[in-house]
């Protein structure tokens, strides 16, 4: 699931994902705007000083290949491919950012995000809108950072004067960066100089005549950053331009077969145990054959407007290039692209070789390692807390029967017996509420079915939870039990308890919830209520619709719970009926 | 429409073995190098992967799987990509190096044909019915995954005299030379009234490390599926 960002948040990577390889897209957009969107890989001191990690469309990587540029993307309007154990060490942040080309301002920006996509799986997303800018023109959106370990921090910083002005401020000069702008990617890429039609980049003074990506030959430094005058929006490759002639080179790196009317690549050289003729163009799984479009030997996803950009397109992320060693081979009616392939790994070839970071068990389960000790209760990941008996006094902990996975130490385990749970019997579900007292010294280890678990720490103030999302609580803190009686609840009436004091309350539930505002009109079904602040108060609202058509029975919902409170009250409402 | 999809296209083969997002395995096959994995595991295959239940020589030892809580395993072999999965649990994949690894029986995913492994019998415990009665050791040079129902913790037991002591619900995996002994650490009276298994915990000391999952739903679903 999708980590949300705010401006300002910071998390570590290894706490988002085990994965090193990752895949970060940008969407930005506003009518009428185009955007340039790079990395730039700083050193300590935050400085851009080796020009080869300023990663841009005119750069589509660095010299090791550890950050990409992948293109427009699944949505995104950019995107890159980062492999944070091959970045050198001298690069200790990567700073992403998105600057306005041609007129306009960012507060005119329609809502879009930075993502990190991991194993195939968003693990962190940044939303950000035009809302939260003004007048800026560039804006770092966020950095990934080395500080012990790689971390992620949604920046959102805007810069007035743009690029020049972010340039400045990682230390860079425009007059170096010109240079920056032409050296050859590393070998066996692809050139990847824009075609020379339309979509010259428009920054950094590239040349607007001949594609060749020499050595940035017509310089104006006067007008570094202004467009060319032909230049189109980058944004916007032409596809089906007529084939741009450093297209027909041959790529070694990945079977990009060259588009339009290229040559076709030789013969598969080995059968093709499938059937297909060996240099059939295979649209796989449905893709839409574009003219311009590279063979996918499969898995890709359609990637034409990309093709005139031609990156040397890194493996893996969706791109139409075979992953290494799993689709270079004959075997399976793949058009090579190599011509004349290098003995090219028969059948699957499986890496034996060590993973990233050692093997072993240990080095295997290093990401589910314990959180360290340091507060009383500490939050193991998502569906897991630990709570430390000595730490904080000699406190005891209730805790919900069954809710122990693990402890350490000397704790004792007791029935919390007297009547308190003798009064919550026969709640929502006619389950018997039973805690039980944990107390001693020690690290008890609490879950419950999987369930996301949220601590929270009440000062003072005090809050309602239903009965059965109660997964443990401090001892000290006071609590009663409330009926909310109304007619439809199912077993007449939902428990809830009421806790007050200081302390911390570790609350379950079913899926990520939504925590919402009390309003005047603010309603949550009975079953997948949650929490609420104990100020805002409670109303049954059994709603009745009489409508002809309606099944015989009732629709399911139709007991609703209003709240109504002052401002600042809220309710938590998971996404889970019980 | 495959714009939208494709975020979750497989990356390429690194390893021998990987996840794919969080609850799915993803195994690079070889012929020559097979495959034990837990029946009706697989949700998705490509290339020429042959599926064997039972296969004569497992077939010994899977009897002893059969009295206690063992699971019925399957021979792959072939030249392909298998996906495998168990419900949507979280898969973590270990490349056991030469370490071993002793893991429930229904934890276990996937692991190399040639690896050493055999069902034993958890010491200590013989008393109690129920859960982590019987395990499955696995050493050598190879892959190994495991699932859990939530992402797991990994737990340091110290190595003092100090035990760790987990809900046999919960137990994922631990290290095969831990000592693992049972204890009823409720009183007794608390036991009235609950007949689950919390009654007792497994107690394991020495140097190692324990797995738990965040959850006590230890329900064998490809088994139950039957």
């Amino acid at each position: 699931m999708a980590r949300e960002f705010q401006r300002g948040h910071k998390a570590k990577i290894s706490d988002l994902t085990a994965g090193t390889d990752l895949y970060v897209g940008v969407q930005i957009t506003g009518p009428g705007l185009t955007f340039d969107i790079s990395c730039f890989g700083l050193d300590a001191d935050e400085r851009l000083s080796d020009d080869r990690y300023f990663v841009f469309f005119n750069q589509p990587k660095t010299p090791e290949e550890s950050v990409q540029l992948l293109g427009a993307q699944a949505g995104d309007t950019e995107s890159f491919r980062v492999t944070l154990d091959k970045i050198p060490p001298q690069i200790q942040r990567l700073s992403f950012t998105a600057t306005l080309d041609g007129a306009g301002q960012l507060s005119q920006i329609a809502p879009g995000y930075l993502r990190i996509v991991a194993g195939g799986e968003e693990v962190a997303r940044y939303p950000f809108s035009g809302a939260e800018f003004s007048t800026e023109r560039a804006v770092m959106l966020g950095d990934f950072y080395l500080k012990d370990v790689w971390r992620f921090a949604a920046v959102g910083q805007g810069f007035d004067g743009g690029l020049d002005a972010l340039l400045k401020n990682f230390g860079g000069e425009v007059a170096q960066e010109e240079p920056a702008a032409a050296p050859q990617p590393g070998a066996g890429a692809p050139s990847f100089a824009p075609p020379a039609q339309g979509t010259a980049p428009p920054a950094f003074g590239a040349p607007s005549g001949p594609a060749t990506p020499a050595p940035a030959p017509a310089l104006q430094p006067a007008q570094g950053f202004a467009p060319p005058p032909a230049a189109t929006p980058p944004q916007a490759p032409a596809p089906p331009e007529p084939t741009p002639p450093m297209h027909a080179a041959p790529t070694i790196a990945a079977p990009m077969t060259p588009p339009g009317g290229g040559p076709v690549p030789p013969p598969a050289p080995a059968p093709a145990p499938y059937g297909q003729p060996p240099d059939q163009q295979q649209p796989p799984y449905g893709q839409p054959p574009a003219p311009s479009a590279p063979l996918p030997p499969g898995y890709g996803q359609p990637q034409a407007p990309q093709a005139p950009q031609a990156p040397a397109p890194p493996p893996g992320y969706g791109q139409p290039t075979p992953p290494p060693g799993y689709g270079q081979q004959p075997l399976f009616g793949q058009v090579p692209g190599q011509p004349g392939a290098p003995a090219a790994p028969a059948g699957y070839a499986v890496p034996q070789g060590a993973p990233q970071g050692g093997a072993g068990v240990a080095a295997a389960l290093q990401p589910y390692k314990e959180a360290p000790t340091g507060q009383r209760w500490t939050q193991q990941n998502k569906k897991m807390v630990r709570v430390d008996l000595g730490m904080g006094g000699d406190q005891a902990v209730l805790a919900r029967q069954g809710s122990m996975v693990l402890y350490q130490g000397k704790v004792d385990f007791s029935y919390k017996s007297a009547g308190f749970s003798g009064r919550i019997v026969g709640n929502a579900t006619g389950q018997e509420m039973q805690l039980m007292r944990c107390s001693g010294k020690g690290q008890v280890f609490l879950a419950e079915k999987s369930a996301m678990l949220h601590p929270i720490e009440l000062q003072g103030d005090a809050i309602c939870v239903s009965a059965e999302n109660v997964l443990a609580f401090d001892e000290t803190l006071q609590y009663e039990v409330r009926r909310v009686e109304g007619h439809g609840i199912p077993g007449g009436a939902l428990f809830t308890m009421q806790f007050q004091g200081t302390g911390t309350i570790i609350v379950k539930t079913q899926g990520a919830p939504v925590v919402l505002p009390v309003t005047p009109t603010t309603f949550a079904d009975c079953n997948a209520v949650v929490a609420w602040s104990a100020a805002s108060q409670v109303i049954v609202s059994s709603q009745v619709r009489m409508r002809r058509n309606a099944y015989p029975g009732d629709t399911g919902e139709s007991v609703n719970l209003q709240f109504r409170g002052a401002p600042g009250n809220f309710i938590v409402v998971q996404p889970y009926e019980v | 429409m495959n714009q939208q999809l494709a975020g979750f296209a497989p990356a390429p083969v690194a390893a021998r073995m990987e996840n794919h997002g969080n609850h799915m395995l993803k195994v690079a096959m070889q012929s020559g190098s097979d495959l034990l994995a837990r029946v009706g595991s697989m949700v998705a295959y490509e290339g020429f992967v042959q599926y064997e239940p039972n296969p004569p020589a497992v077939r010994q030892i899977a009897r002893d799987w059969a009295t206690g809580e063992g699971a019925p395993l399957m021979k792959c072999s072939g030249d392909g990509l298998l996906y495998l999965a168990d419900y949507g649990a979280n898969v973590v994949v270990i490349n056991l190096n030469g370490d071993g690894i002793s893991v429930n029986a229904t934890n276990l995913l996937a692991f190399d044909a040639h690896l050493q492994w055999g069902v034993e019998r958890v010491k200590g415990l013989a008393k109690f019915a129920g859960q982590g009665l019987w395990n499955t050791k696995i050493s050598g040079q190879g892959w190994v995954a495991l699932t859990s129902r939530g992402k797991p913790i990994v737990v340091d037991c110290g190595g003092g005299e100090d035990e760790t002591y987990v809900d046999p619900d919960a137990l994922v995996a631990w290290s095969p030379n831990l000592k693992v002994k049972g204890k009823r650490s409720f009183k007794a009276q608390s036991l009235i009234g609950r007949g689950s298994g919390e009654a007792f915990q497994m107690a394991f000391s020495g140097q190692g490390i324990v797995v738990v999952q965040p959850s006590e739903d230890s329900t064998d679903r490809l088994r139950l599926r039957g």
